[in-house]
């Protein structure tokens, strides 16, 4: 196997006016299921976009198996692609989508791989009925037949699980773990870390067009897990003993008081959940509320977006 | 160069529009024209002559300019609206050869529109003088024109967010104003190409820029080098 990855972006940046969408991102992308994680607007669509060769770097180079995807189109024959948005032709039959794209990838017998990837995707039986009577879940999963049928080794899935329902979405993801298993690249990206927790094992973090995180996707979870959180109790009283106690107990780095509640930021939230129940017994506080502050995915990204700057990148 | 099932799928997708149901009843309006002509024009009437500014001042700077310029733009620019021109470009396909396709696809639809029009209103004009030279210099001229403005909206489309603007100000204020008066101005207007064809057979209106052969080459120029356009902004614009 060539030692050339399958995705190779280089300082690649991508502004449109004054928006920068995707800025100064360095990374490298081989086999396996790799997971594109950020908010919406963060610039997944955009690097999917630059990986496919629909849109080029303003600066920087993006380069599949080596090459310039918008100048080598016969690189396209290793590619399939699952944009956002763009359900396939609506007068067409499912399988006649998949055989025309097929076709065009000149597979050798576009038929039977129409079939097999409809067959795979779970469509088989209403193959033969127009896409523009599907649902979206079904439309989505005639994107996916569509950038299976030339067996390519980089599949570019854009939130392919948008739409489908739950035993759907188990579906899809076995499928990209047995292509992942096959050794071929898959990249996927969503805004829901826990899909993308179960859909790759490595992953990228965007935030506002920046690679904020890159790696083992369990390793991203526990840094988010263990990143220092702020905790909203309301008690009876004033809660000054208990905040008191738990000062003393370690667990928590600050208090503040606010509106008749408490609010505590720990960087250990596991110990401040083992430690408040005890602590609350023994200088005898009634807990009426425990909520966690800007506990959101937003502010998760902001945190990692934080962290990178931090660490300069 | 011609892709069969990208030339099948884009001609399919045109007739199935219902703009095209409009289009088609622009491109039946001279066979409206030529109805009441014959119906109310005395027997020494100048049959010709009538057919004549039908064709060269009508029908090919205005009906089938219009017909052409939205089909053509349609061909590519509706696909790059819904984004379903994601699925070809993501194929091993030469860019030139999908350009093509869509413009071979665009001008097929334009003249399924346009030459019934134009034969019908040529018998219901001339009637028992029509004969295949009064005919086939006008569809020639008509079809290669049509050529060129579906080359020109297939580029506009992918050069522009408001391909239909740009071309309708073309045709109105370039073709249809500034070329009429400057001679010079009339070597850019495909319509005054067409026309040169027309003229072969059919004299009366204004002198064409150039004679026939010239016209044919111009005009198939402008289609190549349009399509070659096209194929290169395929690779440089976001899609």
């Amino acid at each position: 196997m060539s030692d050339v990855p399958a995705i190779e972006f280089a300082g690649v940046s991508r502004w449109y006016g004054d928006t920068v969408a995707v800025a100064d991102v360095s990374f490298a992308v081989g086999p396996g299921v790799t997971g594109l994680l950020g908010h919406n607007g963060a610039g997944k669509s955009t690097t999917l976009k630059l990986c496919a060769g629909f849109t080029s770097p303003s600066a920087g180079a993006v380069r599949i198996f080596g090459v310039e995807p918008r100048r080598n189109p016969s690189v396209y024959g290793r590619i399939g692609v699952v944009p956002d948005q763009s359900p396939p032709w609506p007068f067409l039959t499912a399988h006649e989508v998949v055989e025309l794209v097929a076709r065009l990838h000149r597979v050798a017998d576009p038929g039977a791989a129409a079939a097999r990837a409809l067959d795979i995707v779970g469509l088989a039986d209403v193959a033969g009925r127009k896409v523009g009577g599907y649902s979206h879940g079904m439309r989505q999963r005639v994107k996916l037949a569509q950038a299976l049928a030339h067996d390519p080794d980089l599949l570019l899935l854009d939130e392919p699980l948008n739409g489908l329902d739950p035993a759907q979405r188990r579906e899809i993801i076995a499928v990209l773990h047995r292509l992942g298993d096959e050794g071929r690249t898959v990249i996927v990206s969503s805004h829901v870390l826990h899909e993308v927790e179960r859909m790759a094992p490595q992953v990228l973090v965007l935030v506002n067009g920046h690679l904020v995180a890159e790696g083992q996707t369990s390793a991203i979870r526990q840094l988010i897990s263990e990143r220092p959180r702020t905790i909203r109790v309301a008690a009876g009283g004033d809660g000054r003993p208990l905040a008191g106690a738990l000062v003393d107990s370690g667990a928590v780095d600050a208090v503040r008081f606010e509106d008749g509640a408490v609010e505590f930021e720990t960087a250990d939230v596991d110990g401040f959940s083992r430690a408040l129940p005890a602590l609350a017994r023994r200088t005898d506080t009634l807990i009426r509320r425990v909520e966690p502050v800007g506990d959101d995915l937003e502010s998760v990204y902001a945190y990692l977006h934080e962290r990178a700057r931090g660490a300069g990148r | 160069m011609i892709i069969g099932p990208v030339y099948r799928l884009t001609l399919r997708a045109l007739l199935l529009q219902r703009r095209t149901i409009l289009l088609a009843l622009l491109a039946a309006a001279p066979v409206v024209m030529a109805l009441v002509y014959a119906l109310a024009a005395s027997a020494d009437a100048h049959h010709f002559r009538f057919y004549s500014h039908l064709v060269q001042d009508l029908f090919i700077p205005t009906i089938a300019a219009v017909v052409a310029l939205v089909i053509g733009v349609s061909a590519i620019g509706d696909e790059r609206e819904d984004g379903t021109i994601y699925y070809l470009v993501a194929t091993p396909q030469s860019r030139i050869g999908l350009i093509a396709t869509k413009v071979a696809a665009a001008w097929t639809a334009t003249l399924l529109l346009l030459v019934p029009s134009l034969v019908i209103s040529a018998l219901l004009i001339l009637k028992g003088a029509a004969d295949a030279s009064s005919i086939l210099w006008p569809v020639a001229g008509v079809a290669l024109a049509t050529l060129a403005y579906c080359g020109v909206a297939g580029w506009l489309s992918l050069r522009t967010r408001r391909p239909i603007v740009i071309g309708v100000l073309y045709i109105l204020l370039w073709e249809g104003s500034i070329a009429t008066f400057a001679a010079s101005a009339s070597k850019l207007s495909i319509a005054a190409y067409g026309r040169a064809l027309v003229a072969e057979r059919l004299p009366e209106a204004a002198a064409p820029v150039v004679g026939p052969a010239p016209a044919v080459v111009i005009l198939i120029a402008a289609a190549a080098i349009t399509c070659w356009l096209g194929a290169r902004a395929l690779v440089r614009v976001e899609l």
